[in-house]
């Protein structure tokens, strides 16, 4: 057995911090507003970042390797379901939909945070000025709406990865914290050199920041 | 970015098929019915959009202090309409004009049980927002951003007590 190395750190650290950043945005979503859309715009950025990732970063990042159709997810059933341990390394076919489900509700989450406007007028997103009074309370139950959703899937992504941990005995959040993973051959991922990353990382936070001034200069 | 597979197009028009029925299941905001209703349901109704205008002009100037340089009339004009109806908040609550008259209301029994405070949180609420109106008025926007604050205290600070939030759709 080696230890293969699976997650880089730039999907870790995005992964933790969208976990403490969505719990962030929760508790700070009924009294403490101004954090709030701080938090927001930190998972805009963190979304950015990851979509970028997923379009020019490490192998096991990147969209066109893992985001399989429906053929590749119905043959990959009954290995989701069977109690032998996980072979695969990186997201499998029926994970793949789970984080594209995730990141969607995501933008849709950021998307309409930028437009709400609460009920007295005074606590808004950075684009509300856009919209009006009713249009930005629209947004706002649609803000509500999505989080719905959005809960909806983190527990059903908690749920499979406690699957996978008792049904299968495979651990799979050890790797996500390490980046590795015990298998009997090491794939060899090719992982993103750091100016790719540096990249990422400036376009992401200039469109954070740019959106979070209401898109002005 | 590699082509997009067929999985990929399916994900993403259910996706946009869900955003687009979420949006649909929102209402937007009730016009007052027409045809007769009691005066109760009435007080009810433009208590709703008194309401509406008073949170349209809150925004209004919010949006404009937004501005690099904001409009001095705009804003002087949001903060008199502010205060004209901050001014005749306490007539909105005729007794019998809560769930009993418009289901969808969202002003709590305790309104009409507990009248000192809710008259106290009312007054508090025209103080701060008579400050922002003369602040506006001299067209000192620096004084303004700073009331902005003590203005939205004030509506959450009654909001929290009175009033039960419902869902639109």
């Amino acid at each position: 057995m080696v230890r293969a190395r699976v997650w880089d750190g730039p999907i870790r650290l995005v992964h933790w911090l969208l976990v403490g950043l969505i719990g962030f945005s929760w508790w700070s979503s009924e009294d403490h507003l101004d954090w709030h859309r701080w938090s927001g715009y930190a998972v805009l950025g963190l979304v950015v970042f990851r979509v970028y990732w997923g379009l020019f970063g490490s192998e096991t990042a990147r969209f066109a390797s893992f985001v399989k159709g429906p053929r590749a997810i119905r043959a990959y059933l009954p290995k989701a379901l069977s109690r032998d341990p996980a072979g695969g390394l990186g997201h499998n076919p029926l994970g793949a939909l789970s984080i594209v489900a995730i990141l969607a509700l995501l933008v849709m989450q950021v998307t309409t945070g930028l437009f709400a406007v609460d009920v007295d007028g005074f606590e808004s997103g950075p684009l509300s000025d856009r919209v009006t009074f009713d249009t930005g309370r629209v947004f706002a139950e649609l803000h509500e709406l999505s989080f719905r959703g959005l809960q909806a899937m983190v527990l059903l992504h908690i749920a499979a990865v406690a699957f996978y941990l008792v049904w299968k005995r495979t651990n799979l959040i050890r790797p996500m914290v390490t980046g590795r993973q015990e298998v009997p051959e090491d794939p060899g991922f090719r992982f993103a050199p750091v100016w790719r990353l540096a990249v990422g990382v400036v376009i992401a936070a200039a469109v954070a920041w740019f959106v979070s001034r209401g898109l002005r200069l | 970015m590699a082509v997009m597979n067929r999985g990929a197009m399916i994900a993403l028009a259910v996706g946009i098929g869900a955003a687009v029925a979420a949006s649909g299941s929102v209402a937007h905001n009730e016009p007052m019915p027409k045809g007769k209703m009691s005066a109760s349901a009435h007080a009810a109704h433009m208590r709703h959009e008194n309401f509406e205008k008073l949170g349209g002009a809150f925004k209004g100037l919010n949006d404009e202090l937004r501005k690099g340089e904001p409009d001095r009339a705009l804003v002087a004009r949001h903060a008199q309409t502010m205060a004209t109806l901050t001014n005749a908040l306490p007539g909105w609550f005729p007794k019998g004009s809560g769930v009993e008259a418009r289901p969808k209301s969202e002003a709590k029994a305790n309104i009409w049980t507990d009248p000192t405070d809710f008259a106290a949180k009312a007054s508090a609420s025209q103080v701060q927002v008579s400050k922002l109106n003369q602040a506006a008025v001299a067209g000192d926007f620096a004084a303004v951003r700073a009331q902005v604050r003590p203005v939205g205290g004030t509506c959450k600070g009654c909001h929290d007590v009175y009033r039960q939030e419902k869902k639109k759709s």
